[in-house]
């Protein structure tokens, strides 16, 4: 759930030690995986639910997990490195470019997600049926997409709020619980499940598990385009909450001093 | 004596710079809450009935390792990039000997996760700290909390040598997490982990816990988990030495 | 027992550093080629050289923080390789910077946790630390964070927990640097103070009055190799047989450091911004009048101040760095 340790989120170098293969492996591919195997052994020591449930959640949460930081530091990473007055004012739009430092984020929770499925299947050995594939596919991207969004919103937030961490790590283990990846919706209270209509991965999480089960494309498309549907909301909550604490810093001079 | 007076001081002063982190104060204090709140309602969704404060002390023991783990992971990261490891390492003493008030602190730190989760449980979802055993719940926990230190300090002393230490605290939670048993023992594990399991002190202090918590033998589980923390130490003192040497020779006490 | 304080004879060390994780690359860097030297006991001995010049590599050669690669280095008789624990008993470190110290403590508490760590005696340790505050001049200001200290506060709480535990060798890694004159100048007495004292110190600097006004020798080093040995005033000799023509300009076309260095009989140019101005330092052959020629070169360039002077310890300094023994090619440019 913590991508990034207190000790690296304290430490101006974090994000060179992102790009080292040690961290990439240890972070991205190999976590995870022992967080799909955690919460699917716990599944079946308590008789929750079946392997399918835990393994889709999962590969559906480590694309989200890492998909909102990503979306979060494109952000944040401005202000780490004081460009972020440059890109405040550069004419083109705003908008676009977070979206844009926010899709590479998303392409590799594409391929962790992809990873981690393919990993679940192997060690625990999941069917899945050839044809559910490239809907997998579709509903994973979809997952990315709007969980890069959402991440750009929690961005927005930590432009004004310091602590924009403990933002993160607070809101993807809420996720965990919330998007019913790893504890079935129907045993939630009602706000819970009500709450986790509204964020990513919910209802793209039930269409993974819908197609594992061999559900045709054209009956998860709709949930799809839910899961689309809420990604561009909060895109669109992204660029308000960015120009709101923009022009709101600019008065309180507080852009690089924050 | 004068060993003891300085694990005593170093602990204190670890103690008091992470109580002045507000960064580290928020996550302490909200992390275990929320991962509580999970585990109530993944018990809650069994099939086979479980006492809920399963939910809560497991939920306490999987914070206290968290905290342990980055705590001494980040805790000689953070010493380096404040050019303090150098200082600690130049000390006349045995290297484990400066690291282990990092980590009886950030042990310390973490029993509170402990604390938080029986709170919340029983403030939130009115489930009683009740234990078949209270009083060696008492002691199981500090057993436990002791044995987490001792396998952090195992640990640690690679973190000397590493980097990139973040990398493998990243990776190591959920597989303690799941290996020990923390939330609930797991028996559909695969016949290999079980040596695996084992030979870790934590599995044996969470053992201890929930023993104490749902009745079941207590002592012989505090015993193990001090036994191989025991064995920990003195592995973590020769590793350190070691791995301070090599520190040296690779040049990667300091950042630059 | 050694006569001497501190020994290195023939340190070398290498970093290897690897770059690129497809195809890595290992690239070794020789910090220190071969330094030998050795230091009497009380001493104030000082390290001079550029930066990257490898003063603070000999330094953590010395105080056990790194392995040389080569060659071996006693402190107060004990290996500093074998004998780790014996060195760090009898030594203290103190760098400049900033870092080092635990921002979130008081200067107090930071005494108190490196007391103990560097086996003060329970019951000397208040004293101890209400004399060394008293020293470094933080005595009312002990209960204050540690962050919120300005550089030369930070820098004297780095001496005082230098001094502890009463090392008999102190290590100064440019202790002076980003400090405020006047804080220098007191630094400078403290020092003064302890090797006065019977301490040994060594000291790495690249502030040429400093080292003038304090060591009792001083080594200068540059690319990683001693280049001069001895004290300020046989170090001056280097600079012997020169002159020096100082000339305030005001807009030196680039190429005309070159172009100086060409004449006859100079021996090395540097050139240094001062505000609107610049000066330019022209070592020359004390028999060669190079004056006119220079004034000559500088032809249409409005000319302030012209000087000149018998050779400093800086001259000789950059005499030493620069190479000396070639003639009349070598420069040395500071920004």
């Amino acid at each position: 759930m913590r991508l990034l340790t207190i000790g690296g989120v304290i430490s101006y170098r974090a994000l060179f030690n992102w790009a080292t293969p040690a961290m990439f492996i240890g972070t991205l591919l190999v976590g995870p995986v022992f967080q799909l195997l955690f919460f699917a052994y716990l599944g079946r020591q308590l008789g929750v639910a079946d392997d399918g449930f835990y393994i889709v959640g999962n590969a559906v949460l480590a694309a989200s997990a890492l998909c909102l930081f990503g979306g979060s530091m494109a952000v944040l990473n401005e202000r780490r490195f004081g460009t972020l007055g440059h890109v405040l004012l550069s004419p083109r739009s705003r908008t676009l470019t977070w979206i844009g430092r926010a899709l590479p984020y998303a392409g590799n929770g594409l391929l962790v997600a992809a990873f981690t499925l393919v990993m679940g299947k192997l060690l625990l050995g999941l069917p899945i049926p050839a044809g559910a594939w490239p809907g997998l596919a579709a509903t994973l991207a979809s997952a990315a997409l709007a969980c890069a969004a959402f991440g750009l919103v929690l961005g927005a937030f930590a432009l004004r709020f310091r602590d924009a961490w403990l933002i993160n790590n607070t809101t993807v283990t809420l996720m965990v619980l919330f998007s019913g990846t790893n504890v079935p919706r129907e045993s939630l209270p009602g706000w819970m499940q009500a709450a986790g209509n509204f964020i990513p991965v919910t209802h793209a999480a039930s269409a993974a598990r819908s197609l594992v089960h061999g559900a045709s494309f054209g009956s998860v498309a709709p949930r799809i385009g839910q899961e689309l549907l809420i990604g561009a909301a909060y895109a669109v909550l992204a660029g308000v909450l960015l120009k709101v604490f923009e022009a709101e810093s600019r008065r309180r001079a507080s852009l690089d001093t924050l | 004596m004068r060993t003891l007076r300085m694990l005593w001081i170093g602990t204190i002063m670890q103690v008091k710079m992470s109580s002045r982190g507000t960064f580290e104060i928020a996550t302490a204090m909200i992390m275990p809450i929320v991962q509580a709140t999970v585990a109530v309602y993944l018990l809650r969704a069994a099939d086979s009935p479980h006492r809920m404060i399963e939910a809560a002390v497991g939920a306490g023991l999987m914070g206290v390792w968290s905290t342990v783990l980055f705590g001494s992971g980040g805790a000689i990261q953070r010493q380096r990039f404040m050019g303090t490891l150098e200082m600690l390492m130049l000390a006349p003493r045995n290297p484990a000997g400066t690291i282990l008030p990092i980590t009886i602190a950030t042990g310390l730190t973490g029993t509170y996760a402990m604390i938080a989760t029986l709170g919340w449980g029983w403030l939130v979802y009115g489930i009683r700290p009740e234990f078949a055993h209270p009083w060696l719940f008492l002691a199981a926990v500090p057993a436990c909390v002791l044995g987490l230190g001792m396998f952090g300090l195992l640990l640690a002393s690679t973190f000397v040598l590493m980097r990139n230490a973040n990398a493998l605290c990243n990776t190591l939670e959920y597989p303690i997490w799941l290996l020990s048993g923390m939330l609930v023992p797991i028996t559909v594990l695969p016949a290999w982990t079980g040596p695996l399991a084992d030979i870790l002190p934590t599995t044996w202090g969470a053992r201890a816990v929930h023993e104490a918590t749902s009745g079941g033998a207590v002592w012989p589980a505090i015993a193990w988990c001090l036994g191989i923390s025991v064995a920990c130490f003195a592995l973590g003192a020769l590793s350190m030495t070691y791995v301070e040497r090599r520190a040296r020779t690779a040049a990667t006490l300091a950042l630059a | 027992m050694s006569d001497y304080a501190i020994e290195a004879d023939g340190l070398r060390r290498s970093y290897r550093s690897r770059t690129g994780w497809l195809r890595p690359q290992t690239t070794v860097v020789d910090a220190v080629r071969g330094v030998t030297f050795a230091v009497g006991r009380g001493e104030l001995f000082g390290l001079l050289g550029p930066n990257g010049a490898g003063k603070t590599t000999t330094i953590k050669m010395l105080n056990t923080l790194l392995i040389p690669t080569a060659g071996t280095a006693r402190v107060l008789g004990h290996d500093v390789v074998r004998e780790t624990r014996e060195v760090r008993k009898r030594i203290g470190y103190v760098f400049g910077g900033d870092r080092g110290l635990y921002e979130r403590l008081s200067a107090l508490d930071n005494l108190r946790y490196f007391a103990e760590l560097y086996g003060v005696p329970a019951r000397e340790q208040k004293a101890r630390i209400g004399e060394l505050l008293e020293l470094v001049g933080l005595t009312g200001r002990e209960g204050e964070r540690v962050e919120g200290y300005s550089r030369g506060m930070r820098q004297r709480l780095h001496i005082a927990r230098g001094l502890l535990h009463r090392p008999e060798v102190l290590f100064l890694d440019e202790p002076s640097i980003g400090v405020d004159p006047v804080a220098a100048r007191d630094l400078r007495k403290t020092v003064a103070d302890l090797a006065a004292g019977g301490t040994t110190v060594l000291l790495t600097t690249h502030y040429m009055a400093e080292a003038d006004e304090l060591c009792d020798r001083i080594a200068v080093i540059a690319g990683g190799e001693l280049r001069a040995l001895g004290t300020p005033t046989e170090l001056k000799r280097h600079a012997d047989g020169r002159r020096v023509v100082e000339v305030e300009a005001y807009g030196v076309a680039p190429g005309t450091v070159e172009l100086l260095q060409a004449l006859p009989g100079v021996r090395g140019v540097q050139i240094e911004e001062s505000g609107a101005a610049q000066l330019l330092t022209v070592q020359s052959e004390s028999d060669v009048d190079v004056q006119s020629d220079v004034l000559a070169a500088l032809n249409g360039v409005r000319l302030g101040r012209v000087s000149a002077r018998q050779p400093t310890l800086e001259d000789a300094y950059v005499a030493i760095v620069s190479g000396d023994g070639g003639p009349a090619r070598e420069s040395l440019v500071a920004a």
